[in-house]
């Protein structure tokens, strides 16, 4: 299949891992951070790090839009979900998410009326179809999914639907890097950039990183061929002293994104002045929330909920592995207690969460073994 | 990526997976596409258009 197929080749991944090898300064440690779940997903699927030289550390960061969701906002949405009145609706992963109390799947067996489904477009139809009923969607991820929310609400407007509103957990990608480079616990030579993000806000949001903390960026696709050309590309360009935004996912990502998805999200959202992010704290203008346009689709001015900060259970170190300080290896409940089927930590809930990839890749028994 | 398989109007598509089955996708977001067209498809939206099945 064209896009796909020509970017899986065997041969052609060794022939990228051999130009690493050719690049790398022996001696030199290199960490890159993978930003993006996807490509976390990729790399443990594929053995991407299997062809890396040992020198080459990969280590992700904070784009995995279900595991930087606190425990409070889960509480939150939970509170919503049981009341009598409400169809509640979210996407798969969001169901098993635990909160201080359980999860919305917890809360579906106690008799709360939560459906999963695949678009904020289609919580949209089941407003359509139960009139009676208040429809609200528990909208998460980053600016990927936030226009699929924004067309949603503008059609919800133009229907005249009066019962459909949204929980608004869009968070933005920007602020959370910019946390983790000013932070002095984590040392990061480069980013692999996230593709998709690119797709709508383009390449320009990410030049704050080469001109102001002297780190290369390469936006990335999200086929092994793509992460491992954009490892080289990273590693070239330390290799000859450059520091600058590169394009690697070039047949997707136009330099200013999305035009048309950018102006629908500044029409239905604005900028929240805090957000709450699982093991970053709270990040300032991190978050999106509905606009004053659109206040009246708002869940959280319609219902009463908690609104709590919940501290995230002691033995779960989710944090650490979202700033990317630690492998999910190296968390005390990893696999044992907490798995993919009873997780404690979102990054083990969602497919894209990088405790969960290391599990369904079998990464974690070879690691297992180096200790 | 799915391929636009209908144009349904009002900026919506039926779009095939790899596998084959039909998605309603809201195509109002990118450049008009026409059947055969391979979009980039993200919660029911198309983020970006890839061109037909030949690259172009």
């Amino acid at each position: 299949m064209r896009y796909v197929d020509e970017y899986r080749d065997a041969e052609l991944g060794r022939a990228a891992a051999a130009e690493v090898l050719a690049v790398v300064q022996p001696g030199r440690r290199y960490k890159l951070m993978e930003v993006c779940g996807g490509h976390t997903h990729s790399i443990y699927k594929y053995g991407i790090e299997d062809l890396l030289p040992e020198n080459v550390e990969l280590v992700h960061g904070p784009g995995c839009p279900v595991c930087v969701i606190p425990m409070g906002r889960v509480d939150d949405a939970i509170a919503i979900a049981r009341r009598p009145e409400v169809i509640f609706t979210c996407f798969g992963d969001m169901l098993r998410v635990p909160g201080s109390q359980g999860t919305l799947l917890d809360a579906k067996a106690q008799g709360a009326d939560v459906r999963m489904v695949y678009s904020p477009l289609d919580a949209l139809r089941v407003a359509a179809e139960n009139p009676t009923r208040d429809v609200v969607f528990l909208a998460v991820g980053f600016e990927t999914t936030a226009p699929s929310t924004a067309l949603t609400l503008r059609r919800a407007r133009a229907e005249g639907v009066e019962n459909f509103f949204c929980v608004c957990n869009h968070v933005t990608i920007v602020p959370p890097l910019r946390a983790l480079l000013e932070s002095p616990d984590l040392r990061l030579d480069g980013f692999v950039g996230p593709g998709h993000v690119c797709t709508v806000v383009g390449a320009r949001p990410f030049e704050f990183i080469p001109a102001q903390y002297g780190r290369p960026v390469v936006i990335s696709g999200f086929e092994p061929l793509d992460v491992l050309q954009s490892v080289l590309m990273l590693l070239r360009q330390i290799s000859e002293g450059r520091v600058e935004v590169e394009n690697q996912y070039s047949r997707v990502v136009p330099r200013d994104g999305n035009p048309l998805a950018l102006q629908a999200m500044a029409e239905v959202f604005e900028l929240r002045a805090h957000f709450e992010w699982r093991g970053l704290g709270f990040i300032s203008q991190s978050a999106l929330k509905l606009g004053a346009d659109y206040a009246d689709f708002d869940a959280e001015l319609r219902y009463e909920v908690p609104g709590v900060r919940v501290a995230d259970p002691k033995a779960c170190q989710c944090g650490e592995v979202l700033k990317g300080v630690i492998k999910p290896w190296q968390c005390k409940v990893f696999g044992s207690a907490c798995t993919p089927e009873h997780a404690i930590g979102t990054c083990m809930v969602s497919p894209e969460g990088a405790c969960a990839a290391y599990y369904n890749y079998g990464r974690f028994a070879r690691e297992k073994e180096l200790v | 990526v799915l391929t636009v398989a209908a144009l349904d109007g009002d900026g919506v598509a039926i779009c095939e997976t790899p596998g084959g089955a039909p998605e309603t996708v809201d195509v109002s977001l990118i450049e008009p596409p026409r059947v055969g067209d391979r979009v980039l498809v993200h919660a029911g939206v198309a983020l970006a258009h890839l061109g037909d099945r030949a690259g172009r």
